[in-house]
């Protein structure tokens, strides 16, 4: 740290790099934390996550029987032991409240005053945030999987959404209204992403194992459908020709830059796509467990400096780095399966919701305490002192 | 001062400590295990060796699966990389075995042609493969070959593709189109199936579904393990059928979930 910090300042290093080595060590050390809890509100599963990219400070939480949760993550009690609490919440008795699972949750990425929502029950709604009303609805004749808004787009307010129906619906909230049809998969769309780098370029998985960019201004189909074989037509049979993976393709998400594309699919495969030429990269996770029937949502870190792919995994998270493929680390703490997890990049904090009704907060671990410290830790709490010692730890 | 130097030595330990324990590709009893550029081809070197040439008189290639080979080295990424480069430089061929589409037979090309040529030595067709193996398999390194090129670029006929069909060393794609075959490799894939159902079930019967690597080992394999049990450990846990955990008394194998 120190050699970090006088190479900074001797202007031998970038910046950058100091945060980066700091940053990727607290991502390594990610675990669960007895002084960090999310209030548990949810009595059902907890299907999404999503953190604000403003200030990184509200979180947004949609369960499965259609509760939305709004949570504040940060600690201003200036004591080590916090549970973030709920602010605010649509429950079952709030007039508006989604009928069934709520399946998506997205902040504005300009501001916290504004919020969308889908689910199955056919609907994708626009919150406003501080009266915690609907300010639109929008009619699907599907259930609705995934829907999302673009972080980057300065020309457009374009929500891309996927319903049961194989057609991506793009809904526009100027007019108010579904503009536009993207057509081209053959089975229901299981996750829309946009990229985070060209504010037009969309991409979608689908039911039909295939992942799909578009560029939506572009009238005639999609950009690039996505092959696993890289157009080699030898190696599988020709029916799997121009798929992505051999099952479901049922998550997606770019990396903080954009430039590359993984993708997950219940052939327990994940995959690493270029998102400008759409060239399978083949770097090879292993087995990533994945029996989901519907959207999945994973995430990746940023700024770190191998980057950081969270993945759930059954009951678990998977931690992969994401351009060599190597399994780091597996969190476990849930009970039941994982359904989404998101990432906090200011304090690199990973918040994932499971079936279990649970919200878990893994933390970056401090640092051990020096010996000179052991003065200061007679002080704690004797309720967490360890009261029974073994002749190994005298020793 | 002191503090601060001890903050350092600890962001680097904190980092080597947990990268270090990752997935424990499991230590199936050889004992070096090399890294690098060479690591993927001794390790198939190695697998090849296990296989039990004997047991098919001698009439079968040495055949490695593919995924078995992340049992050996643990950068999965490598494994594949360096495979692709050793088929493009036509040291070794890949085959579909009639498994998942993404499980690969591994042979090395020398050994391949060998035991072609001699499984079909004194044959009517034996001109035909002699061609196709000077020709085509020279040549084009895929795993698969259509009409109009085996028609187009190599010259064969229909009927000498058929020949080529009943000669064991093309099966049936779909329509106009044909994967490379090892002759007589349903054999092979026969025991196969059988081996690993029964390592999977000695496993299976273990106390907790889970067994010390070097337990297993040691076991006396059933009779249907024909491939022996090296061989079939090292399948089992590339295809991550199994996983490793590392313990106190060595590797665990413990079947995986679901």
């Amino acid at each position: 740290m120190l050699a970090f910090i006088s190479a900074r300042q001797a202007g031998l290093d970038d910046p950058l790099r100091l945060r980066r080595a700091e940053s990727t060590r607290r991502v390594l050390s990610l675990e669960l934390n007895k002084d960090r809890d999310v209030e548990r509100i949810h009595g059902t599963g907890v299907n999404t996550l999503d953190i604000e990219p403003v200030e990184g400070r509200y979180m947004l939480s949609g369960g499965s029987d259609g509760v939305i949760v709004l949570y504040d993550l940060e600690n201003f009690s200036r004591k080590p032991c916090y549970t973030c609490k709920a602010i605010c919440s649509v429950g079952r008795s709030h007039p508006d409240v989604h009928k069934f699972s709520v399946e998506t949750v997205q902040w504005y990425p300009r501001d916290t005053g504004m919020f969308t929502s889908s689910s199955f029950d056919k609907t994708l709604k626009i919150w406003d945030t501080n009266t915690l009303q609907p300010a639109d609805v929008f009619n699907f004749e599907g259930t609705v999987y995934s829907h999302h808004m673009s972080p980057v787009a300065t020309k457009h307010c374009l929500i891309a959404v996927g319903t049961k129906s194989p057609e991506v619906q793009l809904c526009d909230l100027k007019s108010g209204s579904c503009s536009q049809i993207l057509q081209g998969h053959r089975q229901e769309v299981l996750a829309v992403t946009w990229s985070p780098r060209y504010e037009y370029v969309l991409a979608t998985a689908s039911a039909d194992s295939r992942v799909k960019l578009w560029d939506v201004r572009r009238a005639s189909g999609c950009l690039i459908t996505l092959d696993q074989y890289n157009g080699e037509k030898s190696k599988a049979s020709s029916e799997a020709a121009n798929t992505a993976h051999n099952g479901r393709v049922n998550g997606l998400c770019f990396t903080s830059d954009g430039l590359h594309l993984l993708t997950i699919g219940t052939d327990d495969r994940m995959r690493l796509w270029n998102s400008s030429s759409g060239e399978n990269t083949l770097v090879n996770y292993g087995k990533v467990c994945n029996e989901s029937r519907k959207g999945l949502k994973f995430t990746i870190s940023t700024g770190c400096d191998p980057e950081f792919a969270f993945v759930p995994y059954g009951s678990t998270i998977a931690v992969y780095t994401i351009y060599s493929g190597e399994l780091i680390t597996m969190l476990r703490g849930h009970y039941s399966t994982v359904d989404c997890c998101v990432f906090q990049p200011n304090f690199q904090e990973l918040y994932s919701g499971s079936k279990d009704c649970n919200i878990l907060a893994w933390v970056p671990a401090l640092r051990e305490p020096m010996p000179d410290e052991d003065a200061e830790k007679q002080h704690l709490n004797p309720a967490f002192e360890d009261g029974w010692s073994s002749s190994d730890d005298e020793g | 001062m002191e503090r601060r130097r001890q903050l350092i030595s600890d962001t680097l330990k904190a980092k080597k400590r947990r990268l270090q324990p990752g997935p424990d590709p499991g230590d199936a009893g050889e004992p070096d295990r090399p890294e690098g550029s060479g690591a993927v081809e001794s390790a198939l070197r190695y697998l090849a060796s296990l296989f039990p040439r004997q047991l098919f008189e001698d009439a079968l290639p040495p055949l490695v699966l593919k995924h078995q080979l992340y049992s050996l080295v643990r950068d999965r990424t490598a494994v594949d990389r360096q495979l692709s480069r050793l088929k493009d430089e036509g040291l070794i061929r890949l085959f579909q075995l009639g498994f998942d589409s993404d499980v690969f037979g591994v042979a090395f090309t020398q050994d391949y042609t060998t035991k072609v040529l001699q499984s079909v030595a004194g044959k009517e067709h034996a001109g035909t493969v002699r061609q196709f193996l000077e020709t085509a398999l020279a040549t084009c390194p895929e795993l698969s070959y259509d009409n109009g090129r085996m028609q187009r670029d190599f010259g064969f006929r229909d009927p000498d593709i058929t020949q080529l069909v009943n000669a064991g060393v093309l099966t049936v794609r779909d329509a106009g189109s044909w994967w490379l075959a090892v002759p007589g490799a349903g054999r092979f894939v026969k025991c196969f199936i059988k081996g690993r159902k029964a390592v999977l079930g000695m496993i299976q019967k273990a106390k907790y579904k889970e067994i010390l690597l070097s337990d297993l080992q040691s076991r006396r394999a059933p009779s249907a393990v024909k491939l022996g049990l090296p061989y079939h450990i090292h399948d089992l846990i590339g295809a991550q059928l199994v996983d490793c955990i590392p313990s106190t008394s060595g590797t665990l194998l413990r079947l995986a979930d679901s």
